[in-house]
Parts: C-alpha cells; structure tokens; sequence
C-alpha cells in the first residue's frame, strides 16, 4: 500500500508554500520519521518527516510552488 | 470511575493509561497534518498529557467537560470514543459534530464533551450553566472548565468565579498554566504569582491550589478533593495545573518566543518520560505490559483513522441544518 505525501497546512491562513528542497532522492528508501523535504512558507522553513517508510517516488520537483494539500510524493 | 481514597500504584497506572493514549492520539494526529492527510487549525497538548488524565480518572462518564481549542487531551481523558473524534478532525458525516465542526469545536455529549470552544475564558461560564443545571436537578454531576493561564486574565474568569461561589455550584476550575499565552510570558500579562492566589477573592466558599501537574499524584490528589468537594454541594475549586507546551501555541508554531534555555529545561523534565518510569518503579506493570499497551493503543487509533477515511463528507443541504433561524 502507497502512502501519499501532500502539503501539510501549517499555520493559519497559508494557502501555498514553496517546497524547498528534498532531502531524500527519487528511488531512494527513506524511513518514517526522517526528514523528508523542506517546506518554505512565508516566515519559516521547516523540515518536514516522512509519513510512512518504503521508497520514495517524487512527483513534484524542488523549487515548485504548491498549494496546501497538493499531492508531492508517494511512498510505495 | 471509583478511585480510592488515596494514591496507590493502581492509580498511577491508571492515569498512565489515559497520558499514554493522549501521547499516541496527540503524535499520531502531527503526524497525520505533517504528511498532508487533514488540515485541522491544531494545538498541540504534548507536555501537558498528566494534567488531563489525572482529571479524566476521577469523572464519571456524565460529569460535564467543557474545554478549549487546545483541549484533545482533555477529550481522550474524558473517555470520547477515537471514530467520532478523528471523523470530526477529517470533518466526515460520522464525526461528533456531523463534520460540521471540525477540530476546535468537538462536542460529544455521550461522553460528556459538552464543548470546545475557540473564544478564550468561555468554557468557564458555559461549564458553570451545566454545574447550575445540575444543582437544580440534584443529578450529583460535576462539571469542569479547562482553561490556560491567559483565559485567567478574561473577564469571564471573575464572573464565572464569583456567581459559582456565590451559588456553591459544583464546578471545578482547571487552569492549565503551560506559562505562555500564545506569544506573551507568563509574568507579562498576568499580575499575580500564582493564578490560585486569585481564589481568595471569591470569598470562603472558592478554594484554590496550586500543583505540579506534570506529577500524576499531585494532580491526582488535587482533582480527588475538587471532585469530593463538588459532588458534596460544598462548592466550587480553581485548580492551578503548572505544566508546559512543548510544540508551541499552534501547530507549526516555531515559537521563537521562548527562550532556547527554557525548552531545553523542560523538555529534560518531559512528565510522559517520568511517568512511564514511575510505573515500572512500582511494579504495577511490567516494560513487556507497557509495549502491550501502547500497541493496543496504536491499533485503536490506526482503527480510528480509518474510519474517519472511510466515512463520506457532509452533503451540501447539511450547511443549513443544526443552526439557530431560517435559512
């Protein structure tokens, strides 16, 4: 079973952030609870862990703009 | 619930119980937000878990709870079902308020969730309505209103005080003092040393205390004699519960506000951590009992989830049903 990684709404009145940077690679296995990617929103970046353990298949590249609750990522 | 007339290891274990669940919900819930799964405007009540199981083992399942945003600890201790509870956080049909209400406004009146309110001090004045129903009624319920230390520098506090001394009401005043009101310090914004100084002022029939409520027995002990003292038709309490937020005021909150040093000082004095050694100290319960535990507690809320995943959103002809006036 995948698991799907989407944009966490993080605040109040945040409707997208900028995500950041990854920081583990497409095909690359992570665990849950490492941190997974850095979200950029308007007064903080914050790691964000990954929800779920297996590999990881990217979606969406770093440096894109996403709305809250894009999906990113999936885990599989 | 019956408890005995003083701190025993059984206790203790007891209150683990309630402190662990609200751990896994309140860890599990971060977890959910952080991978996108629901978007819930959530406060976060890790470090504050002993102070609402302590309450919650002393209640009976029809005593009153009316708590605040920041008030899923306070849920879970009151015994609120997980399916309904995580319904209304993924805001589906089958949560507490129909989906309609969402995380800061769980009401459950089958467990005695009666409201969560977003309007800082409110849950004072509403809890002393439920406490004057039940005095007129003589049903024997006690209610409780859990506030933060901010809440005590609302108007409503000093009504609410005051009319439940004056009528003896059997409501209990839980000021959970986790010493930041969203941004400001404690000794910024509040005048007086201890909240519970400010009993005095309501005259002979308000007491108030002050405890450690990161320390199961002392919290344990304080609700013991606010409980006794409600149900006996004695009077009200004002609880000062001294705790700490360790995930800041809202979810994704970096708190800059609070000093590096400070954190650091109380996150080493992390009461989950205290607790769980406490209980093995005492022989109640063994590590292979606690890794049971916490599994069993895992898969309630795995359960829970996916339920709230499975249930159907509200319909669009809901938006007008449950609300006061015509559409």
């Amino acid at each position: 079973m995948s698991t799907e990684v989407r944009i966490p709404s993080i605040g109040f009145s945040t409707q997208e952030a900028t995500l950041a940077e990854w920081m583990v690679a497409d095909g690359a296995t992570v665990e849950k609870g490492a941190p997974l990617y850095a979200l950029e929103l308007d007064k903080s970046t914050q790691e964000i862990e990954s929800p779920a353990s297996g590999t990881l298949r990217i979606k969406v590249e770093a440096g894109e703009v996403c709305e809250i609750g894009s999906l990113i990522a999936e885990i599989v | 619930m019956t408890t005995s007339a003083s701190f025993t290891s059984k206790d203790l274990y007891e209150v683990y119980k309630k402190a662990l669940k609200i751990l896994i919900v309140d860890e599990n819930i971060r977890g959910l937000i952080r991978s996108g799964a629901m978007h819930p405007v959530y406060y976060s009540p890790r470090g504050q878990e002993i102070v609402a199981a302590a309450m919650g083992v002393h209640l009976e399942p029809t005593d009153y709870l009316c708590t605040i945003y920041r008030g899923v600890h306070d849920q879970v201790a009151k015994g609120m079902p997980l399916d309904v509870l995580l319904a209304e956080y993924f805001m589906k049909v089958t949560g507490a308020c129909k989906g309609k209400g969402g995380a800061m406004h769980i009401t459950h009146p089958a467990s005695g969730v009666m409201v969560t309110t977003g309007v800082v001090g409110s849950s004072m004045p509403i809890a002393n309505g439920m406490a004057w129903a039940s005095q007129i009624k003589g049903d024997d319920r006690v209610s409780v209103a859990t506030f933060g230390d901010g809440a005590s520098n609302i108007g409503a506090f000093h009504e609410a005080l005051n009319m439940a001394a004056v009528w003896k009401l059997p409501t209990i005043f839980l000021c959970q003092n986790n010493r930041y009101q969203e941004c400001t310090q404690y000794a910024d914004s509040t005048s007086c040393e201890k909240i519970s100084d400010r009993a005095a002022a309501y005259g002979p029939n308000m007491v108030g205390v002050s405890v450690d409520g990161n320390d199961a027995e002392e919290m344990w002990n304080a609700m013991r004699d606010a409980v006794a003292r409600a149900r006996s038709g004695a009077g009200p309490t004002l609880i000062e519960a001294n705790t700490f937020r360790y995930m800041g005021h809202y979810f994704g909150d970096q708190a800059p506000y609070i000093p590096k040093e400070e954190l650091a000082a109380e996150m080493a004095k992390d009461p989950m951590i205290r607790i769980r050694q406490q209980v093995l100290d005492s022989g109640v319960a063994t590590e292979d009992d606690l890794v049971a535990l916490k599994a069993e507690l895992e898969a309630e809320f795995e359960a829970a989830v996916q339920f709230a995943k499975d249930s159907p959103e509200p319909e669009l002809d809901e938006v007008y049903k449950d609300i006061y006036g015509a559409a």
